[in-house]
């Protein structure tokens, strides 16, 4: 059964990693079509848009951008395995510095407005199930189909303008507050950071500026799970179990929250990595809106200067991320519902 | 035999000669298809559905008016007279008039004020009007272009089988691994870099990005027709691999899409108003939905509906093809009662 379980693993991973080193191939492939000349290339890398030719061709050199495009791919899967994703045009700085620093902000965002989400959803996906074909279920429907149509900076603007500008309750941008001393970076996540170091003002401003881009984040993608939950919660609301629950006398809200909703939980699970790539997808608009600067905020400014190594980067590890996110998706299916098999 | 059914055989017109038992079953087919089909049906069959129904009637007014206002810009173009392009609008949506800048939404000098005016003095409601064909035209073409590209590969990966379908399956993975948002960010730029910018740009980024869902779609539909005793007679009866496809396969799995599409019509404006709000593929003297969300965003929150009015529009549209959609989706898969 484990072996079972590690084989099915292995043969996912390995999958995962073609996926991925096939989609860095297209876009390495487009990159070298638009852009064939190393000269142009060497461009990008350069600080002045005055730069000689001598300086351009030192940079070709160093880069090694003269190189057939095939070879440059090459290397930089190579570079990968090694967890080097390239130089950064702009701060001349391995790129993996330049963005790690960005990535757990963007994480932390996700993570807490993803499960946000879900709870959210799961609430009005069992209060609609359990009031089907009446006003509360077509309110709910109403509700997440109008948060599901908006674009996500609509959203953020709603969000920020009752909460941070009418009810002043939280500030309305940035990661955290400037002005106190930042902790001891000893993992690079900034809240765990502050735990760590007993820096209590800090964690509270994190997590003060967090909650207004986690919630939009949350409104935007509740709505999937309403309709996924909804739909399962009105499966199990049928089934015999539930009769008999109602039989032995249970009460509504026992039935539905105690015996109906735990059943009804096992499709929600495929449904988190979904979203997870959804959300990523929102971040980025999120992070511009709320000057929340996770890597969603620096590829939106990595694009002004066509900052591609850190355009790539940030497309691989949201890739691998979004691959990793479906795989434990998966092995958590299995976990959760006996029946099911991995094949 | 239910409406359901007929319905399902109406849509698939092209098989009902084939599949059903024989010429003579088929024709009565098509005879009670004729009752059930056609624009009148759809029509009750939506009216039934007062949400729907709404949301009908906004698209068919978002269209229509992007379509007036496409013809118009192009006459402007044609003749050289850019007053033609903004004749059918309250006022002129490119215009300074520093006079009337900031005012917020008012029902004064209706309607030009109706959503406020921006730093230039330039009405808002203008502006989204004058915005609303690249929506369109954004909104049609990609999915448009997407079924071909997902209809092509999708039915050969599904139908053929073998290398070519792994082949086709690992890129569609490739570009499904990543979100639909950040890969258009990620081509438009690429793209852009080349110097073709601007709306062009965006709409071969988006092509390049929306076709993998329907390749999914089409594989799976060739995939379980493929078997089909239909199938198997045409094969017997002589037809070649491209006969088959294009008489039985690729007809067979259209309509499960069309639901999709009419949704997905509502996500490419999205995504398409989420790229121009990052500042991607516009225009300086084309005014966008997202872009304009964009540059209230400077002013927010103290002129609120710069940035929020034309984001309320879109959500307006957005949700109507939603509407729409959900209907139809109900129709095809037959969960409902007539």
């Amino acid at each position: 059964m484990v072996s079972s379980i590690a084989f099915y693993i292995a043969r996912r991973a390995i999958n995962a990693v073609v996926t991925i080193v096939f989609l860095i191939f297209i876009l390495f492939l487009m990159i070298h079509i638009v852009l064939p000349n190393p000269l142009a290339l060497a461009r990008i890398y350069a600080l002045s848009p005055h730069v000689s030719l001598g300086v351009l061709q030192g940079i070709v050199k160093q880069y090694g951008l003269d190189q057939p495009w095939p070879v440059q791919f090459g290397n930089y899967v190579v570079n990968l395995l090694s967890g080097n994703l390239g130089t950064d045009t702009q701060y001349h700085i391995p790129e993996i510095q330049v963005i790690g620093r960005y990535i757990p902000i963007t994480l932390e965002l996700v993570i807490i407005g993803q499960i946000l989400g879900v709870l959210m959803g799961l609430y009005t996906g069992g209060i609609a199930a359990s009031n089907r074909n009446n006003p509360i279920d077509y309110g709910t429907k109403a509700v997440y189909l109008t948060t599901w149509s908006a674009p996500v900076f609509v959203i953020a603007f709603i969000v920020q303008l009752i909460f941070a500008f009418w009810l002043q309750l939280l500030p309305s941008s940035g990661v955290v507050d400037p002005t106190l001393p930042a902790p001891a970076a000893t993992t690079g996540v900034p809240v765990i950071d502050s735990v760590l170091a007993g820096n209590w003002a800090y964690f509270w401003s994190l997590t003060q500026h967090l909650v207004l881009p986690a919630l939009t984040l949350a409104i935007v993608s509740f709505g999937l799970v309403t309709r996924i939950s909804r739909a399962s919660m009105i499966d199990a609301l049928d089934k015999d179990y539930v009769k008999l629950a109602y039989m032995k006398g249970l009460s509504k809200r026992q039935v539905v929250w105690g015996t109906a909703f735990r059943n009804s939980l096992i499709p929600i699970i495929t449904l988190v990595a979904l979203i997870f790539a959804f959300s990523a997808g929102g971040a980025v608009i999120i992070e511009d809106v709320f000057f929340y600067h996770g890597a969603g905020w620096f590829t939106v400014n990595a694009i002004y200067n066509f900052d591609y190594p850190a355009i790539l980067a940030f497309t691989i590890i949201i890739g691998f991320s979004v691959v990793i996110a479906n795989l434990v998706a998966d092995l958590l299916y299995a976990a959760a519902d006996p029946r099911v098999r991995l094949t | 035999m239910d409406l359901g059914d007929v319905l399902h055989y109406k849509w698939r017109r092209p098989i009902a000669a084939v599949s059903a038992s024989g010429p003579s079953s088929s024709t009565k087919l098509e005879e009670s298809g004729r009752k059930v089909g056609g624009l009148r049906f759809y029509l009750s069959y939506m009216a039934k559905d007062r949400a729907a129904l709404a949301g009908l009637v906004i698209i068919v007014a978002f269209l229509g008016w992007a379509f007036i206002e496409l013809v118009a810009q192009e006459v402007a173009n044609l003749t050289n007279h850019p007053e033609y392009a903004y004749a059918l609008l309250p006022s002129n949506p490119t215009a300074l008039n520093f006079n009337e800048k900031l005012v917020p939404p008012s029902l004064n000098q209706f309607p030009t004020l109706l959503l406020g005016t921006n730093y230039q003095g330039q009405s808002l409601l203008s502006r989204v009007l004058f915005a609303a064909p690249h929506d369109a035209i954004a909104s049609l073409a990609i999915v448009g272009s997407a079924i071909l590209i997902g209809m092509f590969l999708g039915t050969a990966a599904g139908y053929l089988g073998g290398w070519l379908d792994e082949l086709i399956m690992r890129l569609t993975d490739a570009f499904l691994s990543l979100p639909a948002l950040v890969l258009a960010i990620t081509v438009s730029v690429i793209l852009g870099a080349s110097g073709t910018s601007g709306f062009y740009a965006v709409l071969v980024a988006l092509s390049i990005v929306w076709w993998p869902t329907y390749a999914r779609f089409f594989r799976a539909q060739a995939l379980s027709i493929r078997n089909a005793a239909y199938v198997e007679s045409s094969k017997l009866s002589g037809s070649g691999s491209l006969r088959i496809l294009a008489r039985h396969i690729i007809p067979n799995s259209i309509d499960p899409v069309v639901a999709y599409a009419t949704l997905d019509l509502g996500t490419v404006i999205l995504t398409y108003a989420a790229l121009a709000f990052l500042g991607i593929g516009i225009d300086v003297n084309y005014p966008e939905w997202g872009a304009d969300s964009s540059l209230g965003l400077s002013f927010f929150p103290a002129a609120w509906w710069w940035a929020i009015m034309p984001g309320i529009v879109i959500t307006i549209v957005v949700i109507a093809f939603t509407l729409v959609g959900d209907r139809l989706q109900d129709l095809i898969v037959g969960r409902m009662t007539y």
